[in-house]
């Protein structure tokens, strides 16, 4: 039976939830909106965080960043943890999930042993990884020894062209849990009789994964990428626990960087400056991915 | 054939279980030795020595207490604010338009290093710098936009007939927000509170910015403070690791089923 709802009774309706909504946009602006305006405009000036002077100087932070190594060095290595976190938790994470899908004995002691890694405080993680990562504390030297790896022992930490990558792999250690616990759940949403239809009519696994699987995981695997993306443009409590941007500023983020400019030089204006440009790339990055999702969420809706 | 199979699946298992607890069993192994039995990082400690844990909570039960005075009033705050917003948004479907989904979107994925600054310059003004009201305020603001977007989701689960149903008996809007409403979406917040107190609790960030102090640093900050110390001693230091990210481990083995719904963002059954 259909029903009316009396004209004053929306009236009223609406304005409750305009009510409901006032207080969570005021803080939204003040937090969000509002310091996007403030640190633009602060990048057009030379502050050291304490006088009350401003100096205005135009794109001056901007072109001295330019012409610093050091921001070329973070904004290289943002682009190399973006490819990494995309790529390699991702499908570290999924094949994990894969292998563990089908009813196998003690499937819930492997699911916690995988994901435990994920559920410490990253400085911890930063904390352990140091000390096994230190050549003269030799953790890392008697675990390759014992798998027989002993001469592929290196300075992990110290060497610049390695130290990215050696908080990479503490990276990988700490986040495939992450990867692997969502495509763990996703995988029970695909339902099992297309696959085993599939497999009467003979198909290969491969075959299966790439037509099936796959494709009926996009949704789970939608969720991965733009929280590995965004994690990647953010990344810095590893970074910043394990090396703070050394040696010779060679693991610096933009995020490490800019904060040893705002918070240890107090060169507010260029501090400012660096978030801008880790906004911008961030942004080129993420806005398609975020109209993508939009549109998608309103289709399940409808 | 299929035995063979899940022997395989078994050993490659195996494997990948002993790459990520292995490492972890080290540092736990490290921090039940004395000095010197750090020398052989690898050895099972000799007999299960305390001290490391003793100096841990010397160190760190300050800090602890500030990191649950900060987590539990922020996270119970922006959850709330977070169901506020997200409750007409609900109701309001596809009319509210994709424009209040971008904003809730670009607030999840935006840096923190563009707020970073001038919310300290705000906090300082304020008078809340190192303060853990500071750190409410911020953490309450930040998880607005996740809040809401997970709760939009969930809300929008909750069946029309519902509302429906409430004006019927002459239940208003706010009403049918506290009383119904609220009441049944209980397992999302569930799902809600862990997922988004694993956020406030690793922060670092916005710990090194707006603290300073005993008074106000939580764990991770101290953590870090003692990562950066000129002479470390490792075995404290695995002991101070673990016991600064046991809460979090413990609320994840309890409540592993609401974990995994909650970072599935609530969109997925």
């Amino acid at each position: 039976m259909p029903f009316r709802i009396a004209k004053g009774h929306r009236q009223r309706t609406r304005w409750a939830y305009a009510a409901f909504l006032a207080l969570p946009v005021i803080l939204f602006t003040a937090v969000y909106i509002y310091p996007l305006v403030y640190s633009v405009t602060m990048s057009l000036h030379s502050w050291d965080g304490m006088s009350p002077q401003w100096t205005w100087i135009g794109f001056g932070n901007y072109s001295s960043l330019f012409d610093d190594e050091r921001f070329w060095t973070a904004l290289g290595n943002n682009f190399r943890w973006l490819i990494f976190e995309l790529l390699a938790p991702t499908a570290f994470g999924l094949a994990l999930a894969l292998l563990l899908n089908d009813k196998l004995k003690g499937a819930g002691i492997y699911k916690t042993l995988i994901f435990l890694p994920f559920t410490m405080t990253p400085i911890a993680v930063a904390a352990f990884r140091r000390w096994i990562y230190d050549p003269s504390k030799g953790v890392a030297e008697d675990v390759l020894g014992a798998i027989g790896l002993g001469a592929l022992q290196q300075n992990w930490l110290g060497d610049p062209d390695l130290v990215t990558y050696s908080i990479m792999f503490s990276s990988l250690w700490w986040k495939t849990g992450f990867s692997f616990l969502l495509y763990f759940a996703g995988l029970r949403s695909v339902p099992q009789d297309y696959i085993e239809a599939a497999q009467i009519d003979g198909a290969k696994p491969w075959v299966i994964f790439w037509r099936i699987t796959f494709p009926m995981l996009w949704p789970t695997t939608i969720v991965v990428l733009g929280i590995s993306g965004i994690d990647a443009m953010r990344v810095f409590d590893l970074v910043q626990g394990m090396t703070q941007g050394g040696p010779y500023n060679s693991s610096h983020v933009l995020a490490t960087l800019m904060y040893d400019v705002s918070f240890q030089r107090f060169q507010m204006g260029r501090g400012a400056a660096i978030a801008v440009c880790l906004m911008i790339v961030a942004m080129v990055i993420v806005l398609p991915y975020i109209i993508y999702m939009s549109s998608r969420i309103e289709d399940v809706r409808e | 054939m299929t035995r063979n199979n899940d022997i395989w699946r078994h050993a490659l298992l195996i494997l990948a279980a002993l790459f990520f607890i292995g490492l972890m069993l080290i540092a736990v192994f490290a921090s039940f030795k004395t000095s010197e039995e750090m020398l052989t990082p690898l050895a099972l400690p000799e007999r299960f020595y305390l001290g490391n844990y003793q100096q841990a909570f010397v160190d760190l039960w300050r800090p602890l207490l500030n990191s649950v005075a900060i987590t539990v009033p922020a996270l119970l705050l922006s959850i709330l604010v977070g169901c506020l917003a997200a409750y007409p948004l609900s109701q309001m479907g596809a009319k509210a338009g994709p424009g209040g989904y971008i904003f809730l979107l670009l607030g999840m994925f935006i840096p923190f290093q563009i707020i970073q600054i001038p919310i300290f310059i705000i906090i300082r003004a304020m008078g809340f710098y190192d303060t853990i009201y500071g750190m409410w305020v911020v953490h309450l603001a930040l998880g607005i936009p996740f809040c809401t977007f997970f709760m939009r989701n969930f809300f929008a689960t909750v069946p029309r007939t519902m509302w429906e149903a409430a004006q019927i008996d002459g239940c208003g809007a706010v009403g049918y927000f506290f009383k119904i409403l609220m009441p049944a979406s209980i397992s999302g917040i569930a799902a809600l509170a862990i997922v988004q107190s694993r956020g406030v609790w690793n922060d670092l960030l916005f710990a090194l910015t707006l603290t300073r102090s005993p008074d106000a640093s939580p764990v991770t900050r101290e953590l870090y403070g003692m990562v950066g110390a000129f002479q470390i001693e490792e075995g404290p230091l695995m002991a101070s690791a673990i016991v600064s990210t046991l809460p979090m481990v413990l609320v994840f083995l309890v409540f592993q089923k609401a974990f995994t719904r909650g970072l599935l963002g609530g969109s997925s059954k």
